[in-house]
C-alpha cells in the first residue's frame, strides 16, 4: 500500500509536471495576440498623402492602406508571383474562357471586413466605378479608364461585372496577357461604407483625403496620425489570414525620419525596428563587429540603374505615330543616332569598377531590360570591358582622332549624321551632355566615372547633376538630353514586357516613356505577339522575350548598368522574421519584440 | 503714431501685390511643370495626363494662373443651364482638357475670398498642411530665440566691458564658428555625441516619444528641444553677441557715459543702466524680423532632427513645384514681413523718444 502510494504521487507529479512542459514545447513562436512590441519602421519621404486607398499614388500611401485593404491577387512571398489563396488576396482561383478575353475570378467567401461585413466582388465594382467615373486621381488605373466615349483609354478593359457576389468577370478588348495584372491595378474599398459617405459623388472623396478609414482589412487599423511625426497603427485581431493565428505586433508605426543618414544611426540604436540599409552602410553591417548582432537579409533587387541615350535629335524631338497611327521618320541624334556609337559607349565603361568602386560592391551588372530575378532573364548577354574596342567601334562610326591629341575630341569625318542629315556636320567634335538628378553622392560619382571613361575614348563630356523637378524632367520627358542617368523600379510580379518603354506608341515628347525615342520593327513585332501567345504558355513567351533582349543588347537604347544588391536589416530581438527576396514584411503579423528597447 | 501707421498699412497693399505677382510669376516660369513630377509613371496614359494638367489649370497662360489663385475662376466658366457642366467661359477654354466634352464649372473663389485651392501633391488645403506643422516650428524657434538672445546679449555686454581680454578674444572666436560651421554638420555633431552612438544623453530626433495619444506638453518632452536649439541658437548667438559688443562700444564714447562716470557712478550702473540700456535701442530693429522668423522653418535642422516644422514642407514643395502651397507661404510670409518690419519701426520710436514718427 505504501508502494502504491508512492508511485501514485509520483504518477501526478509526472503529470502536474506534463501540463506545464507539453504546453511549452507545443506553443507557437509568439507571445500572444498584441503582445509582440511595437514595430517602428522609418519613412524617408514624405508624409503619406491619403489614407484612402482608391486615391494613393505616392509610395507613403501606398505603405499605409497596404495594411488597410485586400488586392483581387497577391503575390506569393516565396515565388513573387499571384497565386490564389494567398493572404491578403481576395482571389481564390480563376481562368481565361477560350477566348482568352474573358477572365472570371473566384473570390474567396470566408473573408469580411472588420465591421464583419462580408467582402464581395460588389466592393471591387465600387472602385471601378469610382476609377471609371474619372472624378478621382489616381495615376495606377489606366487600365480601367476610359474615354468619353466609352473606349479604353489606357488599358484594354472593356468591362467588369459581378454575376453573383463571389465572382467577377472582366473583359478584355483583346486577349492580353500583360493585362492580368492590371486588375489588380485598384485598392478594393468598403462598399457599404464608402456608398454612405460619398455614393456615386466621388469627386468628394478628394475633399478630405486623409480621412481616417472607419473600416479595413488587415493585420492593423486605426491610423493615428500626427503630421511629419508618424502614422500608428494598432493590431487588428479579426484579420483572419495571420501566420500564427494572430496578429502579435501591438502597434506600427510608420516613423517620419528624413535624413537617411539619420535613419541608420537610430535603427543602431534601437529605435527603429527594420532598416532598408543604405548602399553606402552596407559593408558596415556585413563587417563591423559592433553591428554583428543585427539580423540581416541581402537580395537581389527587382530595379535597375541606366544612361539612357537619346537616339533621335534633342533638337527637334518628334512623336512616335501621328495622329493617324502612321511612323514620323526621327531625325537621328547626331552622336547617339549611330548604334555603333552606342556600342562602344557600352565598351568604353569599366562597370566593375562603378559596382566596386562606388556601390561598394552592392551591385550586379545587366546588359538588358530583364533583371537576374526575371523568369526570362538571359545571364550570357553581358557588356564587354574593351576600351580598343570602343574606339575601334567610333572609328567605324566615322568618328575619327584625326590630331592624335588624347586632350580633344574625337571629329565626324563621313559621321552618319553627316552622311544621311547634314553634310556641313563634318568635322564638328564628338560631343555629349551627361546628366544625372542633383542630390545623390552616388549619381554625382557615377557620372564624373563616365564622363572620364567617355573623355579617354575621344568624347568631350559635358556633366552635370542638376535638379531632378526643374531641370531632369524637362530634359528626359522633353527628349532634348542626349544621356540621362535613371532607374527603374519593376514592381512584382516581374514581367517581361517593355511595351511601355521602347514601342513608338510611346514615344511622345512631354509625355511618353519612350524619351530615347527608339524604334525597332522587330522588337516591336515581338513585344505585340508576346502578349497574345495562346493560353500565355511560358515557353513560348520567354521564346520571344530572349530575343527582345538581344535586340535590346545589340541596339543599345540605354546604357544598361546594374542591379542594386540590397540588404534589410531587424533588430536581434526580432523574433519571427522570414524574409524573401520578394518580400521582407510579408510576415509582420507574426513578428515579435523581445524586451522592447525603451 | 497712428497716422503712421495708416500710411504703412495703405502703402503695404500694393507691395503685398508686387509681391505676389513678382512671386508667381518666378515660380510658374521656372522649367519644369507639376503634372511631369506628380505623374512621373509609365502606366499614366496621355489623356489622363492631359486632364490631371487642365484640372490644376497648368497649362493657362500665367495670368489666368495668377488671376485664378487671386479671385476665382467661378467666374471665368459657369453652368447657366443646370446641367452640371459649363456652358459659358471667358479667359479660358470651356473644354480645357480637349476630351471633347465641356469641363464642369469653375469652383476656386481666389485668396481674396479666403481660398488657397488645393494642394497638387497632398491634395488638400495649404493652410491646414501649413497649419498642422507651424506650432512645432514655432516652439521650436521660441526656444532659439529664447537662448541666443540673451546669451547673445550678455555675451556681447561682456565682451565690450573686457573688450581685449581673453573673454572677448573667445567671444570673437565662438562668433567665428557659430557663423561658419555648417549648421548640418553641428546637428549630425551633436546627434552623435548626446545620442545613442555614444553618451545616449538625449533623443536622437522628434519632438516626442512615438507613441499613440500625441505628444504630452512641452515640459514633459524637453529633452527632445534640446539639441535642435542648440544646432539653431550657435549662429543667433554669434551674431546677436558681436552686434552687441559693436553698439556697446559705440555708447561707451558718449558724452552721457563719460558724464556717468565722472560723476563718480560705479562701472556696473555705468554699464549696466546706461550704456547697455542705449545700446538695446538700435535691437529693435531686428525684432521685426525676428518675430517673422518665428514662422520660418529651418530645413536642415528639420530634417536632421526629425522636427515636424513648415521648413521640410516649404522645400518639398518648391521641388514638387507645388504652387498653392508655395504661394501660401509666400502670403503668410509677405503679410509677416510687413507687420514686423511696422512693429519694428514703432518700437524704434518707442524706445528712443527722439525718434518721432
Amino acid at each position: 500500500m505504501k508502494n502504491f502510494s508512492k508511485w501514485l504521487v509520483l504518477g501526478l507529479c509526472l503529470v502536474l509536471l506534463g501540463t506545464l512542459v507539453i504546453p511549452a514545447f507545443a506553443q507557437d513562436e509568439g507571445l500572444g495576440a498584441g503582445e509582440g512590441g511595437i514595430i517602428i519602421t522609418g519613412n524617408t519621404g514624405d508624409d503619406p498623402a491619403t489614407f484612402n486607398p482608391l486615391l494613393a499614388n505616392d509610395s507613403a500611401s501606398f505603405d499605409i492602406v497596404q495594411w488597410l485593404a485586400p488586392a483581387i491577387f497577391t503575390i506569393n512571398p516565396q515565388t513573387g508571383e499571384s497565386e490564389p489563396n494567398i493572404a491578403g488576396g481576395l482571389a481564390e482561383s480563376w481562368s481565361y474562357d477560350e477566348t482568352g478575353t474573358v477572365l472570371t475570378i473566384n473570390l474567396r467567401q470566408d473573408l469580411a471586413w472588420n465591421d464583419g461585413t462580408p467582402i464581395t466582388a460588389a466592393d471591387y465594382l465600387y472602385s471601378v466605378d469610382a476609377i471609371r467615373s474619372g472624378q478621382i486621381e489616381n495615376s495606377y488605373a489606366s487600365a480601367f479608364e476610359t474615354m468619353a466615349d466609352g473606349t479604353p483609354a489606357g488599358g484594354k478593359i472593356v468591362s467588369v461585372e459581378a454575376p453573383d457576389p463571389y465572382t467577377v468577370v472582366v473583359t478584355f478588348s483583346e486577349a492580353d496577357c500583360v493585362a492580368f495584372e492590371s486588375v489588380n491595378d485598384i485598392a478594393i474599398v468598403p462598399s457599404h461604407v464608402y456608398q454612405e459617405l460619398y455614393g456615386t459623388d466621388y469627386a468628394s472623396m478628394m475633399d478630405d483625403p486623409r480621412s481616417i478609414p472607419t473600416v479595413s482589412f488587415g493585420p492593423f487599423k486605426d491610423i493615428e496620425f500626427a503630421p511629419a511625426q508618424r502614422v500608428s497603427l494598432i493590431a487588428d485581431q479579426s484579420y483572419p489570414d495571420t501566420v500564427l493565428g494572430y496578429v502579435s505586433p501591438e502597434e506600427w508605426v510608420y516613423l517620419s525620419v528624413p535624413d537617411e543618414n539619420v535613419e541608420t544611426e537610430r535603427f543602431i540604436a534601437g529605435e527603429i525596428s527594420i532598416l532598408a540599409v543604405p548602399s553606402t552602410r552596407q559593408n558596415d553591417f556585413r563587417t563591423d563587429p559592433a553591428l554583428a548582432d543585427f539580423q540581416k537579409y541581402e537580395f537581389t533587387g527587382n530595379g535597375f540603374t541606366f544612361f539612357a541615350m537619346n537616339t533621335a535629335d534633342p533638337n527637334n524631338p518628334q512623336p512616335g505615330l501621328d495622329e493617324q497611327g502612321n511612323l514620323i521618320p526621327q531625325t537621328p541624334h547626331p552622336v547617339l543616332g549611330d548604334v555603333l556609337v552606342r556600342r562602344a559607349i557600352t565598351q568604353a565603361v569599366d562597370m566593375d569598377a562603378i559596382i566596386e568602386g562606388i556601390r561598394d560592391g552592392n551591385g550586379l551588372k545587366v546588359a538588358t531590360h530583364t533583371i537576374p530575378t526575371s523568369w526570362v532573364y538571359n545571364p550570357d548577354l553581358q557588356y564587354k570591358f574593351d576600351v580598343e574596342a570602343a574606339k575601334a567601334l567610333l572609328d567605324e562610326a566615322g568618328w575619327v582622332d584625326d590630331d592624335n591629341d588624347p586632350a580633344t575630341p574625337r571629329v565626324c569625318q563621313n559621321c552618319l549624321y553627316a552622311r544621311e542629315v547634314d553634310p556641313s556636320f563634318e568635322g564638328s567634335p564628338l560631343e555629349l551632355r551627361l546628366r544625372v538628378p542633383e542630390g545623390g553622392e552616388i549619381a554625382s560619382q557615377m557620372g564624373e566615372f563616365f564622363k572620364a571613361s567617355l573623355d579617354e575614348i575621344g568624347f568631350s563630356t559635358d556633366f552635370q547633376a542638376i535638379d531632378w523637378g526643374s531641370a531632369f524632367l524637362p530634359e528626359l520627358t522633353g527628349q532634348t538630353f542626349d544621356m540621362a542617368l535613371l532607374s527603374w523600379s519593376l514592381g512584382l510580379p516581374v514581367d517581361p514586357d517593355v511595351t511601355d518603354f521602347y514601342t513608338p506608341a510611346v514615344d511622345v515628347p512631354g509625355a511618353g516613356f519612350n524619351f530615347t525615342s527608339f524604334y525597332n520593327e522587330e522588337l516591336n513585332q515581338i513585344l505585340a505577339e508576346a502578349r497574345v501567345v495562346p493560353g500565355c504558355d511560358p515557353e513560348a513567351r520567354k521564346e520571344l522575350y530572349l530575343r527582345a533582349q538581344e535586340i535590346l543588347f545589340n541596339e543599345a537604347p540605354y546604357y544598361y548598368m546594374y542591379v542594386s544588391q540590397s540588404m534589410t536589416a531587424v533588430q536581434p530581438n526580432l523574433q519571427n522574421w522570414n524574409p524573401t527576396p520578394y518580400s521582407r514584411i510579408w510576415d509582420t503579423d507574426a513578428w515579435v519584440l523581445l524586451d522592447q528597447p525603451q | 503714431m497712428n497716422k503712421f501707421i495708416i500710411r504703412r498699412l495703405i502703402q503695404a497693399i500694393p507691395t503685398f501685390f508686387g509681391i505676389t505677382i513678382l512671386s508667381y510669376f518666378i515660380i510658374a516660369a521656372a522649367p519644369g511643370d507639376p503634372v511631369s513630377i506628380l505623374t512621373f509613371n509609365p502606366k499614366m496614359s496621355m489623356e489622363e495626363r492631359q486632364q490631371l494638367a487642365a484640372r490644376l489649370g497648368v497649362n493657362d497662360p500665367i495670368y489666368i494662373q495668377y488671376l485664378r489663385w487671386l479671385v476665382g475662376d467661378d467666374w471665368m466658366r459657369w453652368d447657366t443651364n443646370g446641367d452640371g457642366l459649363a456652358d459659358r467661359a471667358i479667359l479660358i477654354p470651356l473644354d480645357a482638357d480637349s476630351d471633347g466634352e465641356p469641363d464642369p464649372p469653375g469652383e476656386r473663389r481666389g485668396i481674396l475670398r479666403g481660398d488657397f485651392g488645393r494642394s497638387f501633391v497632398y491634395r488638400d488645403n495649404p493652410l491646414k498642411l501649413i497649419g498642422e506643422r507651424l506650432p512645432a516650428t514655432i516652439e521650436l524657434n521660441i526656444a532659439t530665440l529664447l537662448v541666443s538672445i540673451p546669451l547673445g546679449l550678455t555675451i556681447g555686454i561682456l565682451a565690450a566691458i573686457w573688450r581685449g581680454r581673453s573673454f572677448d578674444q573667445s567671444a570673437r572666436i565662438l562668433a567665428v564658428v557659430g557663423d561658419s560651421v555648417p549648421s548640418f554638420l553641428m546637428a549630425f555633431g551633436l546627434i552623435m555625441i548626446f545620442g545613442a552612438p555614444t553618451l545616449n544623453l538625449l533623443p536622437m530626433g522628434g519632438q516626442c516619444a512615438p507613441v499613440r495619444g500625441g505628444c504630452p506638453p512641452i515640459y514633459q518632452r524637453l529633452e527632445y528641444l534640446v539639441l535642435p536649439t542648440i544646432a539653431l541658437s550657435l549662429g543667433g548667438i554669434a551674431g546677436w553677441s558681436r552686434f552687441m559688443r559693436a553698439a556697446m562700444l559705440d555708447t561707451i564714447t558718449s558724452d552721457y557715459v563719460r558724464t556717468a562716470k565722472a560723476k563718480g557712478l560705479n562701472d556696473r550702473i555705468v554699464w549696466f543702466r546706461h550704456s547697455a540700456r542705449n545700446a538695446l535701442i538700435p535691437m529693435a530693429t531686428f525684432l521685426g524680423p525676428t518675430f517673422v522668423s518665428l514662422l520660418g522653418g529651418a530645413t536642415i535642422i528639420e530634417t536632421i532632427f526629425s522636427w515636424p516644422g513648415v521648413g521640410r514642407l516649404l522645400t518639398q514643395s518648391v521641388t514638387a513645384q507645388d504652387y498653392p502651397v508655395i504661394m501660401a507661404s509666400v502670403v503668410i510670409g509677405s503679410v509677416l514681413t510687413i507687420v514686423g518690419f511696422l512693429i519694428s519701426d514703432i518700437l524704434y520710436a518707442v524706445f528712443d523718444p527722439r525718434i518721432r514718427l
